[in-house]
């Protein structure tokens, strides 16, 4: 083979320890996560197959002689907060008024209507559903306890971002100004013809 | 020509183990014959992918049941054109096509490779025949999709009505394009990590790929969300489903990457962060796919789940063990050549839209995961639905669309106060002048006025960018108006393609405001009997029954309503809908009755009319008639932004631009303005 078309070697891949270990750090961390999700497999395959029209489950609180406190419009916008158990991804009144097969949203919708109409207000309506079901029957999870974790961290990731982003402008802006008074550029032009390219450059700015 | 395709398959594998092989031997030895065999063993995996990806079809169209897939996802009295489409219906037919496009770009990038840096070919090939020989491996011994039955059925079990749609049959296609497309960014990236050849010139490649990406996305996201809105029937077009938020998160991120790599390519900044975008929009393209197939996460789009999740997930942790290696060993290499020179700066501008894009892909990618996780931490199963998105999303999405106005503002390196005084009057006025004008009107819903103050902001800057522009090459070249404009757009597709992009996101940005003002109605109506009712703009409507019908058309039998719509009194159409109960060819009954939603489309918004079900006397139809507020706008936005994309991606503005970027020509004051634009290397 002639020597000219060799193709350059690879560049060393070296490895320090340090290296090592953060490869490693990273892989077990991934691999936990992984373990995590494939051991929800085994409980959420039965929540992914056809609907299961056997998940619903009364759900009922003692009568009471109160009248209504729920307009029709609030009550609709209360089963938009409830999560249909069918199996579907819907709210109970979404999924009870465009799904034709489904009898679970209109038991469920059957639910709200009476504890509405005995006077139950939406948040004892959805604490009554939440004992039956559980948190999942709630279409957002409540912000409480670990749950603040869903709702806080995607800012406090951004939050971390912009701080990271500004040190690094900071550090950025240190070194190019260290640079700048270190380095002063001889350059072969009037201070007009310099003006003149720096209002170019300025507009160049695809 | 099935056995022929049945056999191709393990050709293909073998094809795919030899050029992984030979390419990263080729690579590390300098052997250029071996470099040179793993190149035609590209070729070749792609013919044996065509050849079994044919041998499929051909099973499909002429009903051959003794194969499982073909039982499954089709039946003898199925339309062709849904035959054809059932490929990617099931879990097999879908990995196949991925295969196929997955080969078929392979091809084109590794004879476009010539011209790249020796050292860095082999490595490309290598990476590319290496996902090509995971997902052959994955269709010879995970999911076959010529397993064969003991049996032969006299019929099959048809396609889910829901995929039986004209969306449906171009929308998978185009996501898989997308997604695939980031696999040649990717194995660029793992091949100039490998060399240590980490300058810009890899990134020129890879734009073409990225963009090539971001469009199929673009459009694969918006067939998709259409699909959703006229076959599913909930009454919108995005649910924050899991399958859904899987295709976000590549366009996401390649969206971030197609603004940050021009800093890389003006200011030789974000190196590392150019990478690390790249690797991730690849490997959230198969966390994508994990999550469609695996079923770790419940999803109303998920219609070919099985057991090779788990290949995905075992593919995930060993690509991000590498990219990671070769990140964490190559940092070095990866310092930005240039410092910034101020915070208020075009490159200052990308670095927060590249937080927030990013930030909202965490943010999507957490709550996708918070179930799981949740449930891991406390044991207890919660459902993320729309509300948390919205929540977490709507403030984020502002924020970039602000910054969408913003970037093109702001100069490179450095912008005075003069100039930003200038650059922002106008677009400024735009928007507080949208924002007043709809305030004036009576809207109070905060974050609609905030979204289309902001929009009015963005498009005001576009036309001050166009008007400049185009006034610019007048004054110059003495054209017309017509003319500068369509030359502007022509000399400088990059950038005034972006603008037209930034139109679209404008565009749609509105669209989803308008849903804030979606009103719905519940209602029974006896044949003859009228349901009034207020759109959101105010206007009194009256829909009538015309009665309900029953019928059998093709392979369903179909139960249909239709309302006589009035507006203000005045007939604003028929609209028909019907539920669809589909049977096989003995006349059984098979999978859930479907929904065709009625709609009258207007610019102002949707009319949408679901037949929910028929009350027991069978006269009376259960219906909910919606009222989306600019809803057709969604549609025109994302059509906008594909053109935008493609004026962006026509490869003869590449051809003639170097990379180098613009020559800047030295002219008298006042004739300057804008000659830099026309200027090319």
């Amino acid at each position: 083979m002639n020597p000219e078309e060799r193709v350059p070697t690879a560049a060393n891949l070296s490895l320090t320890r340090r290296r090592f270990f953060a490869v490693l750090g990273v892989g077990a961390a991934s691999a936990a996560l992984a373990h995590a999700g494939f051991a929800q497999q085994s409980v959420v395959d039965g929540f992914n197959g056809p609907m299961d029209m056997d998940r619903y489950r009364p759900v009922r609180l003692p009568a009471r002689g109160t009248p209504p406190v729920l307009s029709a419009e609030q009550r609709d916008a209360l089963e938009h907060r409830i999560h249909c158990q069918c199996g579907c991804t819907l709210d109970i009144y979404t999924c009870r008024t465009t799904d034709f097969s489904c009898t679970v949203s209109p038991r469920m919708h059957r639910d709200v209507v009476t504890l509405a109409g005995q006077g139950y207000d939406a948040q004892a309506i959805l604490d009554a559903f939440t004992g039956v079901y559980g948190e999942r029957v709630l279409m957002e999870p409540r912000k409480e306890g670990f749950n603040w974790a869903g709702y806080i961290m995607p800012f406090a990731a951004l939050a971390a971002g912009a701080a990271a982003v500004a040190a690094t402008l900071r550090r950025w802006g240190k070194t190019a100004a260290a640079v700048q008074a270190a380095t002063p550029v001889q350059v072969d032009a009037s201070p007009d013809e310099l003006a003149k390219l720096d209002a170019l450059v300025r507009r160049d700015d695809a | 020509m099935i056995l022929v395709g049945e056999l191709s398959l393990w050709v293909a594998l073998l094809m795919a183990a030899w050029g992984t092989t030979v390419a990263f031997a080729g690579g590390a030895t300098g052997r250029t014959d071996l470099v040179r065999s793993a190149e035609r063993a590209t070729y070749a995996m792609f013919a044996f992918v065509l050849l079994a990806a044919i041998g499929l079809w051909v099973a499909l169209l002429t009903s051959d049941f003794s194969f499982r897939f073909v039982a499954s996802f089709t039946s003898a009295n199925l339309p062709t054109v849904y035959k054809f489409t059932a490929f990617w219906a099931g879990q097999a037919g879908s990995l196949l096509l991925w295969a196929l496009i997955l080969t078929f770009y392979a091809t084109i990038a590794v004879a476009r490779s010539r011209r790249q840096d020796a050292a860095m070919r082999p490595y490309i090939i290598g990476t590319l025949c290496a996902i090509t020989l995971f997902f052959v491996a994955v269709l010879c011994f995970g999911t076959n999709p010529y397993e064969r039955l003991d049996w032969f059925p006299p019929d099959g079990s048809g396609l889910n009505p829901q995929l039986q749609n004209p969306g449906m049959a171009i929308h998978p296609p185009n996501l898989y394009l997308g997604y695939i497309a980031t696999s040649i960014p990717f194995a660029y990236a793992v091949a100039a990590l490998i060399t240590r050849r980490l300058n810009s010139e890899w990134l020129s490649a890879v734009r073409r790929w990225a963009l090539l990406s971001w469009f199929f996305l673009t459009v694969g996201i918006v067939l998709g969300m259409w699909w959703a809105y006229v076959e599913l029937g909930w009454g919108g077009y995005w649910a924050w489903d899991p399958v859904e938020n899987a295709s976000f998160l590549p366009w996401l991120t390649n969206t971030a990457f197609l603004h940050s790599i021009m800093v890389q390519e003006k200011r030789g900044m974000l190196r590392k962060w150019n990478v690390t975008l790249v690797v991730a929009s690849f490997l959230l393209a198969v966390l994508g796919t994990f999550i469609t197939r695996s079923g770790v996460i419940s999803s109303v789009h998920s219609f070919a789940q099985s057991s090779v999740g788990y290949w995905f997930g075992g593919f995930l942790l060993v690509a991000i063990a590498i990219t990671v290696y070769l990140v964490a060993t190559r940092l070095k290499d990866l310092q930005a050549t240039a410092r910034l020179e101020s915070v208020v700066s075009r490159e200052g501008s990308f670095l927060f839209n590249n937080l927030i894009l990013v930030g909202i892909a965490f943010s999507i990618l957490w709550g996708t995961l918070f179930p799981i996780i949740s449930e891991a931490v406390r044991g207890e199963k919660i459902t993320v639905g729309p509300p948390f998105f919205n929540h977490v999303n709507i403030p984020l999405g502002l924020a970039l669309l602000a910054l969408t106005g913003i970037g093109p503002l702001i100069a490179w390196r450095r912008a005075s106060v003069a100039n930003l005084r200038r650059q922002f009057t106008g677009p400024v006025l735009a928007g507080a002048a949208a924002g007043g004008l709809l305030f004036a009107l009576g809207m109070r819903d905060i974050p609609a006025l905030i979204a289309y103050t902001l929009g009015g902001f963005v498009l005001g800057t576009i036309v001050q960018e166009f008007a400049k522009g185009t006034g610019a090459r007048r004054r110059m070249y003495g054209e017309s108006l017509p003319r500068s404009f369509v030359r502007l757009i022509a000399r400088n597709r990059r950038r005034y393609g972006g603008y037209i992009v930034h139109v679209g996101v404008v565009v749609i940005f509105a669209a989803f405001a308008g849903l804030a003002f979606k009103k719905e109605n519940d209602v029974t109506l006896k044949t003859g009997e009228t349901f009034a009712t207020v759109d959101p703009y105010g206007h009194h409507w009256t829909f009538t029954s015309n009665g309900v019908s029953r019928f059998r058309m093709l392979n369903r039998d179909v139960t249909a309503v239709t309302l006589e719509a009035r507006r203000d009194g005045k007939l604003a159409g028929l609209v028909h809908s019907e539920k669809r109960q589909h049977f096989d060819s003995r006349n059984v009954a098979s999978f859930e009755p479907s929904t065709e939603v009625g709609l009258l489309y207007t610019p102002r918004q949707d009319v949408y009319v679901v037949l929910s079900g028929v009350a027991d006397d069978g006269d009376s139809a259960v219906l909910r008639v919606t009222f989306n507020p600019l809803v057709i706008w969604v549609w025109l936005g994302g059509l906008i932004m594909a053109v935008g994309g493609l004026i962006v991606m026509w490869p003869q503005a590449e051809r003639r631009r170097g990379q180098g970027g613009y020559r800047t020509v030295l002219a008298p004051e006042g004739e300057a303005v804008g000659a830099a634009e026309g200027a090319r290397a």
